[in-house]
């Protein structure tokens, strides 16, 4: 008998079926940049290589958790005329905690990221994330949400970083010690290079694939397989 | 709906709270922060001469210590005006530079003013007889401004090594010359006069160099940036003549 | 002619939706068909165009380490910048309202969308750490605005035609928006070759 007490109030850190359904989810059938197509603006543009891009995924992993747990937090307090302003306030603060501890750890990404740190503000997944589910669910519940939308959105990120540094640039997570000459001819500058130079060594880097416009052509490329490996997400309109 | 008392105290509370917590944290973290930019500017200085730091040394990849220690070992710092004159870390400091040294110069508050006004750092490398002088140039690039550091050997001629960069050229096209270490590499054993003596620079030419003795190749698909580097390279090397003169005079 | 110059790599050159991706998700949501992107792109000319010189105003005298307050508060910038961009939003919408409730119908419902549009709070940033004059920063948001205005009124009408094409069904939608946004951000480099000093 005290089971069944215990299964009917709900406990503050569960993690059963939904709560797992709710980091998943977000992973493949609500994606937030393949399905919901939100959130592309501010970071596409820092996807030419690699490690920046891990960077950035964490912090908007970082600020999309912890915004939605405050949010739930306070979502009982918040006067709904100003409901918009102070999300917007929870998440600058934190955003520019983020930003200020990248400038003490890690200067030179701090500074190839530059502006696109600060516009995870306005990056759509962060306020679409309060205002659907962290303004109407427990704590606990919101910081798993905010974490699965993180990821689902830092996934495609870096799986469309990788394709952009190997093929644009040959090199595989440049600027960081375990950086490497992938593909194409090896050059010096790269301490670790491939056994013998490197793999594919006629191969010339293509750099349409460093300019903006490859983002979007990659994007559509998983849109497209995307879509035809899971078709209840065809647009019929 | 809330009343306007609460909406009133709810908003003053939570920004009181915020203002207070991100001050905190950017006071502490403040000195950590200046320390960060000082060691990336001084990185970039010493990029210039990375080719005779010893074999295979990065400047972007060296340790912060060993960073500071080459400068408080072998490099010397000073400030000269456009007649290559030496400006003193007091009339430095009184042009809002605090700290006086040449590290401390803005550059990018000195393009601003006209060039007989502007502060020019130059930075003196010293070790085992080996005597480099590195100086700071800036200038426009497609999009913004593109910056460098430029080392010459003693006779004042030629080319040690070079590093740039940049604030937003486009990726893969223009900030290259950043990107790119082969671009840079160009630069080594580049002359700044002609034959006959004369003031060239080192010139960026497109479709690849005509001249061994001061022409580098261009990067296809950047030529704006490229002549960026040119025009930089010619005015901000000027700048730096008379002081050259003065010195290989003594 | 600097102000000139700014304008025109703001709004052709350096594209605020083409080569930086700001914007996008209003950009792809809201651009089914042409009429709402024409609303929506002028909404961002407009708050783009107030916002920006407001958000100068408060970096240079209130923020900066030289300013009237003569203390370092930048850190206080995404805050500010973002309070600023909300309440302009708000009071763009009043305004409109107030005096043309025909337009106010049309762009209703896309107004508060400005708020979270990445372009307006971009151009702030990329305003401050490009150090632009006051002249200058207007002359940015106003080109930006009608850059993102452009790109986005191109795309809709390319989206109304294409809607009769027989597009894979995976790639139907989101995936050619994305397609035609990378092609025409490839068109417009095509623009990066001109000097704007020559106009």
């Amino acid at each position: 008998m005290a089971d069944t007490k215990i299964e009917n109030k709900e406990p503050l850190f569960a993690f059963g079926k939904k709560e797992r359904a709710l980091l998943t989810d977000p992973l493949n059938d609500n994606n937030p940049i393949t399905v919901q197509v939100l959130g592309i603006c501010s970071a596409l543009a820092v996807t030419t290589l690699l490690f920046p891009s891990i960077i950035m995924a964490i912090a908007v992993i970082f600020v999309c958790s912890f915004s939605n747990l405050f949010t739930s937090l306070l979502r009982k307090s918040i006067p709904k005329q100003v409901r918009m302003i102070v999300q917007l306030v929870i998440i600058a603060t934190l955003v520019t905690v983020v930003e200020l501890s990248l400038k003490a750890l890690d200067y030179p990404t701090y500074k190839q990221l530059s502006v696109f740190i600060g516009l995870i503000i306005t990056n759509c997944i962060v306020m679409g994330r309060l205002e659907a589910f962290a303004m109407a669910n427990s704590p606990w519940k919101s910081f798993l949400d905010g974490v699965g939308n993180g990821v689902g959105y830092g996934v495609i990120l870096i799986i469309v970083a990788f394709f952009r540094e190997v093929l644009g640039k040959g090199t595989f997570m440049a600027g960081t010690p375990i950086e490497m000459k992938l593909i194409g001819p090896s050059t010096e500058y790269f301490i670790n290079t491939m056994a013998d130079g490197s793999w594919f060594s006629w191969y010339q880097n293509n750099n349409l694939m460093v300019l903006p416009a490859a983002a979007m052509f990659l994007i559509a490329i998983m849109i497209w397989i995307h879509r035809a490996w899971n078709p209840k997400l065809v647009d019929i309109s | 709906m809330r009343s306007n008392k609460y909406v009133i105290t709810f908003v003053t509370v939570m920004t009181v709270v915020v203002a207070l917590v991100l001050s905190l944290m950017a006071t502490g973290l403040k000195p950590v922060h200046k320390k960060n930019e000082a060691i990336f500017n001084k990185k970039a200085i010493l990029s210039a001469i990375e080719s005779r730091l010893g074999d295979g040394v990065k400047a972007d990849k060296m340790a912060d210590e060993k960073v500071l220690s080459i400068f408080n070992d072998n490099i010397t710092q000073l400030v000269v005006d456009i007649n290559g004159n030496p400006v003193s870390a007091e009339d430095v400091e009184a042009r809002g530079y605090k700290g006086g040294q040449a590290e401390n110069v803005d550059m990018k508050k000195e393009k601003k003013k006209p060039a007989e006004d502007r502060l020019y750092p130059v930075f003196i490398y010293e070790n085992n007889g080996e005597k480099y002088y590195i100086v700071s140039v800036r200038g426009n690039g497609l999009w913004d401004e593109i910056w460098g550091n430029i080392a010459l050997e003693d006779d004042f001629e030629t080319i040690v090594g070079a590093s740039f960069d940049h604030q937003g050229e486009t990726p893969g096209l223009g900030a290259e010359i950043k990107d790119n270490p082969a671009f840079k590499k160009q630069f080594a054993g580049k002359k700044i006069y002609d034959k006959m003596g004369n003031y060239t620079s080192v010139v960026v030419r497109k479709g690849g160099a005509r001249n061994d003795r001061y022409e580098v190749d261009g990067i296809s698909g950047a030529t704006v940036t490229a002549n960026g580097v040119s025009d930089m390279l010619y005015s901000g090397l000027q700048n730096y003549l008379s002081y050259f003169e003065t010195q290989s005079k003594s | 002619m600097e102000l000139v110059n700014v304008f025109i790599k703001a709004a052709f050159i350096e594209n605020l939706v083409l080569s930086y991706f700001l914007g996008m998700c209003s950009f792809l949501a809201v651009s089914k068909t042409l009429k709402t992107a024409f609303g929506l792109g002028l909404a961002v000319i407009f708050v783009l165009g107030f916002t920006m010189p407001i958000n100068w105003l408060i970096s240079t005298y209130l923020l900066d380490e030289g300013g009237l307050l003569g203390m370092d508060l930048t850190f206080l910038r995404f805050i500010l910048f973002i309070a600023v961009i909300a309440s302009m939003v708000q009071l763009v919408e009043m305004v409109i309202e107030k005096y043309s409730p025909s337009l106010y119908n049309s762009l209703g419902i896309f107004l508060p969308l400005i708020t979270v549009n990445c372009a307006i709070l971009g151009g702030s940033l990329f305003m401050v750490s490009r150090e632009y004059s006051f002249g200058e920063s207007v002359a940015f948001g106003l080109g930006g605005g009608f850059g993102w205005f452009l790109a986005i009124v191109a795309l809709a009408a390319i989206r109304e035609k294409i809607k009769y094409s027989n597009v894979p069904a995976p790639l139907r939608g989101l995936g050619m928006a994305f397609l035609l946004t990378g092609l025409m951000g490839m068109a417009f480099l095509s623009l990066l070759g001109i000097d704007p000093a020559a106009f």
